[in-house]
């Protein structure tokens, strides 16, 4: 301690000044004076009272007790240190500080200017003057300045107030008296609390007073009405406050003995908070809602946030006792057919319970402060006791008696519990959260039943889409024995196709437009969207029966319904040819099925969370239950019979070949287009109800949707290739037949018959040509549009190939006369002509090829050398014939013997001659 | 030092008056000083000097330490909680701490420089309540403090803080 400062006021010991120091630091030694710091845990053990007489011993002391962190800590403890407006404060203060600092220091200069500046001392008479003009620290900055200030406190404790430009925030002894002496201060005495550096000690102090009375009087108290709080304050309402009070005051309370003083504080507050928690049960029986509960409640809020008030309110609320009136679960199952579910019973019952929870909001608004949260525990206990109840008997007894009406129940029940949650009303000061809490809250006493929903749901798409394939096979196997082929015109397919997945898109799309659009308030008296998808499923699966019992439940979806319907009929008949392998009707069947499921399953997607994570899974799970029935089930095997019906297929036994096509192959070809048509009915599906539904992410390559769809596209390109593999065979095997059986060997030789003229007179292609390219063309044709435009440009190259090659074999076969060129050449015209058609250069080449060949036969014998010319002659067939396969080509010639010595000597030189 | 089993192993320390002491090392590893020394060091078999701690009070920590040495480690979360730490004083304890009261501030000094944290507590404690309800004269006189004030500046002291008294 600054000893300068002692020895003019103290006078204490002024004469043994210097033996005093001495004996001191002996003693010292003899006897260890613990740390500071060990002094300092010492003084975190002390009751407050205590704390302040050890202050009294000495400046050392006294400085460790004032110190102002372990005050800071107190009032922290209790949650009234706010260390922002403490550093605002300071900030603030010191700027003050400064400004006066600044005009205190123009005094002084002028002062000093005067010249008085050895007299100041005097005047100044040891306060804070004195000590600034003799060490001049003006600018010596802000922490310096602080630091004086503390010291001046603790070295001059009779300046009980402490001016220096804080008149705001001076706290003398008196404050704390004064709140001792009016109870009626005290009440509010923590929420006053004020963070102030440096003045933590008084702030406690102020907090101190008013409470420790109260706080030590209770816990020596012997019973419970004994404690001076309860005489001082009558009224419940203080006596709460004081007491929430003192609970936050014990914590600041660190001296030995803190915890069973703590343990009377809570019994005692125990015993008051079931006098007036009788109270307001009391209130409660009565219903006395804007007297007794009211004021009981807000006391009960004010003493400890009112849980027990709130715990009461719930537990004997008359929901809780009357649950029976709202409904009988049963009720949607008695009466409703077998499959369905009658969803108004369960309908009312939410709409019952939502309307008594929107009545005993207003209660709520009207007992208990806006502060508290009443209607959130309340739903939560009415989700866990009502809705849970509810719901459970319903699934359970639904899922023993109808798997279908089960899932139809779960289903449609959720979604009304979901509008149920957004149609209770939120109270006057609800979170702005507050429907999410309440669809939370909702939601969670359905996800039980969600597990045992989700596996269900798929077992039941298993089963339906199982024995819906099923049972056309069997339907099949009955009719194979009358199966007949049917010739479609392929006039407008396209055009058809188009229309028909625009109508099928229509229906995929149109429950999902309306679903969200659908307001609780609207729907009330309607349905909701599941079942009535179910029972349009049954529409489209027997399109021209129409089932009276749905329809008048249904309006909406009807009409779309009826035009797919009639689309698929007009499609189905148009493709009556392949009736016999699959049926687009049976996929289309599958595909509402997975429709409707999802649809279900895709609500529970809204839940959030794992269970919604489920969903999405199940709904995954679905898609690719779907692919799985349709693809391998249903088309593979189609696919394979056909290709088996294609092998096994021989034009030497069909015995008419007046139609314009091979049966088989047509069949496929057709096979083919519904092929693709379904894959593309997938693919709508998929779009619509798996991406836009936000059910699948279409650019998770790992998800199994996805890579199933692949698989699928996969397999029916496979399927497709391999047919057309065999396709190509097929009609190649045709054109060889028609070649060998229809070409009369006149037809190019026409000179044998000797009717010159007549031959010559008729320019162009034989017969066998035109049914050659009426063959092919009209089985090429069939892909377009229904094939990918790679895959079909592949087929036609291989088309093409193969029927150059079976026809450089029928021309060898044939002997050709200068007068029968005519008619070849005309023949490969019209080859030629209808290959260009195809837009496939190579081919193109391959067939003029074959044009500029048939061109040997034209000139005459008599120049031998030009022949030998043409042979030779390797450009004109673009590479494609060399010379001795031209020669081959050559020999066919009907006059080869003639001009074969002429040939050959023209093009082998004369050394062929001399040998 | 003899090899022993790991269970009983023992460690020798020799106090500032030269005094060599074995003890169990699970009993001087309550010192948190000790053990972080042990650790670091390593098992050398020489005996660890305590310079600043002589062997009286070297065996009456050891004592408290022998009491203690199945009390779960002291949590590294120092004074989070002020509460936490000022549980009253056990029976066993307040009977060790019957001591002279040089004694006293010499087990608390060894506690603090050991780093025995309860120990320290408990003897913190024990000087609190020796604290309670005493004047403040006689608390100079217990704790041999100058009373550097005049009478007027202790009054001032005592009613400025007059609202804490009972």
């Amino acid at each position: 301690m600054s000893n300068f400062k002692r020895a003019p006021v103290s006078g204490g010991l002024p004469r043994n000044h210097v033996l005093a120091s001495l004996r001191s630091t002996q003693l010292v030694d003899s006897k260890p004076l613990l740390p500071a710091e060990l002094i300092s845990t010492i003084l975190d053990f002390l009751p407050v009272a205590d704390l302040f007489r050890f202050a009294r011993t000495s400046r050392r002391m006294q400085e460790m007790v004032y110190d102002d962190t372990r005050w800071i800590q107190r009032l922290k403890s209790m949650g009234c240190w706010n260390e922002a407006e403490a550093r605002q404060r300071f900030e603030e203060s010191m700027r003050r500080k400064q400004e006066a600092q600044r005009a205190r220091e123009a005094e002084e200069a002028r002062r000093t200017g005067v010249g008085l500046n050895g007299s100041v001392n005097g005047i100044a008479g040891g306060g804070d003057g004195t000590r600034k003009t003799s060490s001049t620290l003006f600018d010596a900055g802000v922490e310096e300045e602080r630091h004086r200030r503390s010291l001046e406190r603790s070295g001059r404790p009779r300046n009980g107030t402490l001016q220096d430009g804080f008149d705001a925030m001076t706290l003398g002894s008196s404050d704390g008296d004064g709140a001792r002496q009016d109870p009626m201060q005290a009440l509010g005495v923590v929420k006053r609390a004020r963070s102030i550096r440096g003045y933590a000690r008084q702030e406690y102090g102020k907090i101190y007073g008013a409470l420790a009375p109260y706080y030590l009087d209770l816990a020596r108290s012997r019973s419970h009405t004994d404690p001076v709080l309860f005489q001082v304050y009558r009224d419940p309402e203080q006596q709460a406050r004081m007491l929430a009070q003192l609970k936050i005051f014990a914590k600041s309370d660190f001296a030995l003995g803190w915890h069973e003083r703590e343990e009377k504080l809570n019994s005692i507050m125990g015993v008051f908070e079931n006098a007036v928690l009788r109270e307001f049960e009391q209130g409660y029986e009565s219903k006395d809602v804007d007297g007794r509960m009211r004021r009981y409640a807000h006391i009960l809020v004010t003493l400890n946030g009112g849980a027990a008030a709130v715990d009461v309110f719930i537990h004997y609320h008359p929901l809780m006792l009357e649950k029976d009136k709202l409904g009988n679960p049963l009720d949607c199952l008695e009466g409703a057919s077998l499959g369905t579910v009658s969803l108004q019973h369960s309908e009312g019952f939410f709409r019952r319970l939502a309307g008594a929870i929107n009545e005993q909001v207003s209660v709520v608004d009207r007992v208990f402060p806006p502060s508290t949260d009443v209607i959130l525990p309340l739903l939560d206990r009415v989700g866990e006791d009502i809705i849970s109840e509810y719901v459970t008997a319903l699934f359970d007894e639904a899922h023993e008696r109808n798997i279908e009406s089960y899932l139809k129940a779960v289903s449609g029940v959720f979604e009304q519990s979901l509008q149920f949650a957004r149609s209770i009303e939120p109270t006057k000061d609800s979170a702005p959260d507050f429907t999410d809490e309440v669809t939370r809250i909702v939601a969670r006493s359905i996800e039980p039943h969600v597990d045992l929903y989700l596996q269900e749901e798929l077992d039941f798409f298993k089963r339906r889409s199982d024995a819906e394939v099923t049972q056309w096979e069997k339907r099949l196997f009955d009719e194979e024995a009358s199966t007949e082929s049917f010739f479609m015109s392929n006039v407008n397919r396209q055009a058809v196709k188009r229309d028909f997945l625009t109508s099928f898109k229509k229906v995929v799309m149109l429950p999902v437009n309306v679903l969200p659009a659908n307001p609780f308030a609207a729907a009330k008296a309607t349905v909701t969207q599941p079942a009535t998808n179910g029972s349009s499923l049954d529409i489209i699966s027997r399109p021209t029966t129409p089932l009276p019992t749905d329809r008048s439940v249904t309006p909406r979806p009807e009409a779309p319904t009826t035009e797919l319907a009639a689309k698929a009929a007009i499609m189905n008949s148009r493709l009556e040819g392949i009736r016999s392998l699959f049926s687009i009707e049976v996929a289309l069947n599958l595909i509402h099925t997975a429709k409707s499921s999802l649809e279900r399953v895709a609500n529970f997607v809204q839940l959030g969370g794992q269970s919604s994570e489920e969903a999405k899974e199940q709904c995954e799970a679905i898609f690719v239950q779907l692919l799985q029935v349709l693809g391998t089930r249903h088309i593979k095997t189609g696919f394979d019979k056909a290709v088996t019906h294609l092998s096994t297929y021989n034009p030497r036994e069909v015995g008419e070949h007046s139609q314009s096509g091979v049966e088989p192959l047509v069949t496929f070809l057709e096979l083919v287009n519904v092929g693709d048509l379904i894959q593309q009915m997938v693919d709508v599906f998929y779009m619509q109800e798996m991406v836009y539904a936000k059910l699948t992410d279409r650019d998770d390559f790992l998800s199994p949707a996805i890579k199933e769809k692949k698989r699928f596209e996969q397999m029916l390109d496979e399927r497709v290739a391999a047919g057309l593999n065999k396709g190509i065979d097929v009609l190649m095997d045709e054109v060889e037949y028609i070649c060998a059986t229809t070409q009369l060997p006149t037809d190019f030789n026409p000179s044998v018959s000797g009717d010159v003229f007549q031959q010559v007179v008729d320019i162009g292609p034989t017969s066998t040509a035109t049914r050659v390219v009426e063959v092919v063309s009209s089985h090429t044709s069939m892909l377009v549009g229904s094939t990918d435009k790679n895959v079909l440009d592949v087929f036609n190259q291989e088309v093409g190939l193969r029927l150059f090659t079976a026809l450089c074999k029928h021309l060898k076969r044939q002997r050709i006369s200068v007068d029968g060129a005519i008619k070849l050449i005309s023949d490969t015209n019209t080859y030629h002509a209808y290959i260009s058609t195809l837009r496939n250069k190579s081919l193109t080449q391959y067939f003029a090829a074959l044009r500029e060949l048939s061109q040997i036969y034209l000139i005459s014998a008599d120049h031998a050398k030009d022949i030998a010319t043409i042979i030779a002659d390797s450009d004109r067939y673009y590479g494609i014939f060399r010379a001795e396969e031209v020669y081959e080509f050559a020999e066919r010639r009907a006059d080869w013997f003639v001009v074969k010595r002429e040939v050959e000597r023209a093009m082998y030189g004369f050394g062929c001659c001399v040998m | 030092m003899a090899a022993s089993t790991p269970a009983t192993q023992m460690i020798t320390l020799t106090t500032n008056d030269g005094v060599d002491m074995t003890i169990e090392r699970q009993v001087a590893e309550r010192s948190i000083l000790i053990k972080n020394l042990l650790e670091d060091v390593g098992e050398t078999g020489e005996a660890i000097p305590i310079p600043n701690v002589s062997e009286p009070v070297m065996r009456k920590v050891i004592e408290w330490c022998e009491q203690h040495k199945k009390d779960p480690p002291a949590s590294n979360d120092d004074d989070s909680d002020s509460r936490k730490k000022s549980t009253d004083i056990d029976e066993w304890d307040q009977k060790f701490m019957q001591v002279d009261q040089e004694m006293l501030f010499e087990i608390i000094l060894a506690a603090n420089y050991l780093d025995i944290k309860a120990l320290l507590d408990v003897g913190c404690k024990t000087v609190a309540n020796m604290i309670k309800g005493k004047s403040p004269e006689e608390i100079r006189k217990t704790f041999n403090i100058q009373n550097d004030f005049t009478p007027e500046e202790e009054d001032q002291i005592r009613r400025e803080n007059e609202w804490a008294e009972e």
